[in-house]
């Protein structure tokens, strides 16, 4: 593989309309023949496409998207739930795997072979504002499959051996993902930043935490916050809208809404570290040492977002970036550098991120550190600007290509309080972006000073260089949980 | 037959208005030095793709060039005569594109993502590729470093890696499977400008690759651009076959690989599996299905839930040109023998081959099989790869859109013989990853 995906994290769409020559054509017409080719002229902007919202008599949220490529349709749940809602490190995320075990009328072995039957999946998944079950079915199913999502979502029985199992099988697989540093390091990052703040709590929960669980638990916690008035319900795909729109009612308008207890506060302040500190996470039989290295960042709704989004690509958002050029390309220090925001609700955080070979990860600490310097010390100029703006547009419109990707686009949205304006205007928000008005947002945005690490890796190799970069905090990776 | 048609005839009835493509909506054409072209016109996105699948991969190597392949694909994106080092990336992302690509046993397969409006650059840079790569020594080098942390950062992420290479490195004795595609760390090393050279003379000829378009294009442009760009290309002789053929295994073979951090036992069965052509692909990927897809698979269901002996099992059928392996996978459960997992997943494979599935399981991975192709058939990427795939593999991309029929015409008794058939003693090979050291 060239290179492994750059998840770009852009979540609004883009029109494809610059009509510009690619940006180093002169560069490269060494031939007095050879031409670089001229863009075609785009077609109309591209723009989510239409839908419906509604709220049924108990406060349950519906918005339905119809487009029929496929005959599939995806129905999603998205409760306002999650790791921040954790009284304990995990609640949210086993209720989730909870709902799947069994409801008050059918039995997990029923519900698999009905769902799996018909070549369809139900999933749940519990991220750290709000969990997500999602149905895919094809839509000749509809009548089965809307009805058993209800199901699930309102009435799990959490049967006590069932849960017992799941609980346990859970544990093991918080173990397994601490074998790939990859899948835990930013858990870690989350910790170091967001400290006493409900952000801090990783997604998966924590194991001795979830050691104490049982099925009393994660019925309390489905009974407080799975509540019609706390949940959006979205169907996108093949459907007729007013089959789908009965059958909803008659499958969801019977569930009673209740009080949910008293949300957290996500709107504290979080208190930054006033000093650059390491994390460093003993992992003995490493062979390289993977890093993050940030600080705090923007919420998804701050109205600079688009424009960071250009910014972070130039920096370390795509293969031509200046961290992925500086630290794969010319150095061949490791497969891939990148950087981003990951912007939650009220808050967010930035981190550069990579890896390399454990004898070189002072060398790649250092380079990273000083291309990451260069957003100050040198700037951005025209014709990289102009390439970002151009690739952030191209790339756009295939994450809003499926049902199902236009689906987790509204859940998005409805977690986040956007309205589809957010997203018609990215295309606009791109183009209005200047290079004064980026080197005025990199100071207002970027993390500067106090840069905070986390590092895993051999520590016995590692622990004497870790000191150069801020306080060593030290952990071994098979504690339980993402806190030191 | 489209796939509506298919379906009605075969397996369902559709609610609604839903259009898939079908076959009749993939036009192709095949240039004078060979290479065919494929197009589907789909204007669902602003968008559009361009597949191009080379006839190479890690089969086409010999000891002291193993990862060749690979490390070549690398190399594609490192100059070519009109646009330098680093121009490829700079001219496509500046356009709006966006690329990857990845090797395999089998082939070689690079991707292009991009805005339709940005179909000629695209076809610029890759013609200039193919015709006038420069391959500079320096690149080499620094590439080399890159390759390394690929193959690095793979051991250290994926035990599914770490184990697979040492089954594989056991499974096959003499035939090119047996290396990782990734290569040898010594190759890595060594091999020479004149090896990347003649790689390029020999295998990146027109007519040794198939290449699919599909987006927000039109054929008859499509069409003019790779006889513009592609055309002048000439031809090479075709590469060599591979010779070797796997000596026929009699036995159960066995590996062990210790790894200091890994929490509970890995356990892979891979078992030698027919080239995808040989007529039993169809059959073996819903045998896999029944094993292992979803949590009422047979695997699951017995291993997962019900003995509680793994904490997940999933496998692997990779489509191959030659004889390959049926891979099986469990994680075990924290404090459970190995060997008890291994022997329960054994079981569970003759039961499929002891006594016949139900008509309803059957119908149930059929299901599951018909919804990852609707979901292939989705998106311009998945028309674009499956499209090829079928190209490559079965040679015709109209098999796409008849697979729903080729899975529909598996029996119980096709389950059953080619359980009976391959997934045997005497065809296997164990492989167990874990913390401990293997001792007596």
């Amino acid at each position: 593989m060239k290179h492994w995906m750059m998840a770009l994290t852009v979540a609004t769409l883009a029109g494809c309309a610059s009509t510009q020559a690619p940006k180093g054509a002169s560069d490269v017409n060494v031939d007095a023949e050879f031409v670089v080719p001229q863009l075609a002229a785009a077609g109309p902007a591209f723009r989510l496409p239409e839908y419906e919202t509604l709220v049924l008599d108990n406060g349950l949220t519906v918005y339905l998207m119809a487009n029929s490529k496929v005959p599939l349709l995806t129905a999603t749940a998205v409760v306002r739930a999650g790791a921040v809602n954790d009284s304990e490190p995990g609640t949210a995320a086993l209720t989730a795997e909870g709902l799947l075990l069994g409801t008050s009328e059918t039995d997990k072995r029923a519900l698999e072979q009905t769902i799996e039957g018909l070549g369809a999946s139900i999933q749940a998944h519990s991220g750290k504002e709000g969990t997500q079950i999602s149905a895919k079915f094809m839509s000749k199913d509809l009548e089965t499959m809307l009805p058993l999502l209800a199901e699930v979502l309102i009435q799990p029985d959490f049967p006590r051996d069932e849960v017992e199992k799941a609980r346990q099988r859970y544990l093991a697989m918080l173990d397994q993902q601490k074998e790939s540093p990859r899948q835990v390091v930013n858990y870690y990052f989350d910790s170091l930043l967001y400290g006493q703040h409900p952000y801090a709590n990783a997604s998966v929960g924590d194991a001795d935490a979830i050691a104490a669980l049982d099925a009393f638990d994660l019925k309390l916690f489905h009974g407080s916050w799975y509540q019609p008035r706390n949940t959006a319900l979205i169907l996108s795909g093949d459907f007729e809208r007013d089959e789908v729109l009965a059958l909803v009612q008659r499958s969801f308008g019977r569930w009673r809404d209740g009080d949910t207890p008293t949300p957290p506060d996500l709107t504290r302040a979080v208190t930054h570290a006033d000093g650059a500190r390491v994390l460093l996470v003993d992992k003995p039989d490493a062979r390289e040492t993977t890093f993050l290295i940030g600080g705090a960042g923007i919420a998804r709704t701050d109205p600079d977002y688009v424009s960071l989004q250009v910014i972070n690509t130039i920096l370390g958002g795509r293969f031509t970036s200046w961290l992925n050029d500086a630290l794969r390309v010319n150095a061949g220090l490791t497969y891939g550098a990148r950087s981003g925001f990951r912007p939650l609700g009220q808050h967010g955080s930035f981190a550069i991120s990579t890896f390399t070979a454990t004898e070189t990860t002072q060398a790649a600490l250092d380079l990273a550190l000083e291309t990451y310097q260069k957003l100050w010390s040198q700037g951005l100029d025209q014709a990289t600007l102009d390439s970002a703006k151009a690739y952030v547009k191209g790339q756009y419109p295939p994450k809003f290509e499926t049902a199902d990707q236009l689906g987790a686009q509204l859940a998005s949205m409805h977690l986040y309080g956007m309205g589809p304006e957010q997203i018609n205007r990215f295309q606009a928000e791109v183009d209005a972006l200047t290079l004064d008005k980026a080197q005025a947002l990199i100071e207002r945005h970027f993390p500067k000073d106090n840069l905070q690490f986390v590092l895993i890796g051999q520590a016995e190799a590692i622990r004497k260089l870790a000191q150069g970069y801020g306080e060593v905090t030290e952990v071994a990776i098979t504690e339980p949980g993402f806190r030191f | 037959m489209g796939i509506r048609t298919a379906l009605l005839t075969g397996l369902l009835m559709l609610s609604c208005g839903a259009q898939a493509t079908t076959a009749e909506q993939v036009q192709s054409f095949t240039l004078d030095n060979g290479m065919k072209v494929m197009v589907v016109e789909d204007d669902t996105i602003p968008n559009a793709n361009m597949y191009l699948f080379w006839q190479v991969g890690s089969r086409n190597e010999v000891p002291g060039i193993t990862g060749l392949s690979h490390f070549f694909e690398h190399m594609m994106f490192n100059g070519s005569k009109h646009y330098g080092p680093k121009m490829f990336d700079r001219t496509m992302e500046a356009a709006g594109g966006r690329n990857n690509a990845y090797t395999t046993e089998n082939l070689t397969v690079y991707t292009n993502w991009f805005p339709a409006t940005a179909l000629e650059v695209i076809f610029s840079l890759e013609a200039d590729r193919i015709a006038h790569l420069n391959i500079d020594a320096e690149m080499v080098e620094s590439e080399r470093g890159v390759v390394d942390s690929e193959r690095r950062t793979g051991l250290e992420n994926s035990n599914w890696r770490v184990l697979q290479e040492e089954v594989k490195g056991s499974a096959f004795r003499a035939h090119p499977y047996g290396w990782s595609v990734i290569g040898h760390e010594s190759d890595i090393h060594a091999w020479t400008l004149d090896d990347l050279t003649e790689y390029h003379r020999t295998y990146y000829a027109p007519n040794n690759a198939v290449v699919v378009i599909a987006g927000a294009v039109k054929f008859d442009q499509v069409k003019a651009y790779a006889e513009q760009y592609f055309g002048p290309i000439p031809a090479q002789p075709a590469p060599a076959e591979v010779r070797t053929v796997e000596p026929v295994q009699t036995g159960e073979r066995r590996v062990y690989v210790q790894k200091a951090s890994v929490s509970s036992p890995n356990l892979m069965l891979a078992y030698k599996v027919p080239a995808a052509k040989a007529g039993d692909y169809y059959a073996l990927d819903l045998t896999l299905s029944l094993l292992t897809d979803g949590n009422s698979a047979r695997l699951t269901r017995a291993l997962v839930d019900e003995q509680r002996l793994a904490t997940d099992v999933f496998g692997y059928l990779p489509l191959s040109f030659d004889p390959n392996l049926f891979y099986l996978y469990g994680i075990a459960a924290p404090g459970v023998d190995v060997g008890n997992l291994e022997a329960a997943m054994i079981y569970e494979i003759n039961r499929l081959a002891a006594e016949p599935v139900s008509d309803a399981e059957l119908e149930k991975v059929k299901n599951r099989k018909l919804m990852s192709l609707y979901e292939e058939l989705e998106t311009q990427n998945g028309l674009a790869d499956s499209l090829g795939t079928y190209e490559l593999f079965f040679g015709d991309h109209a098999q796409l859109f008849a697979a729903p029929q080729a899975y529909q015409a598996v029996t119980a008794a096709d389950i059953q013989r080619v359980a009976q058939t391959y997934l045997i003693k005497s065809q296997r090979t164990v492989g167990v990853l874990a913390a401990e050291e293997d001792q007596d």
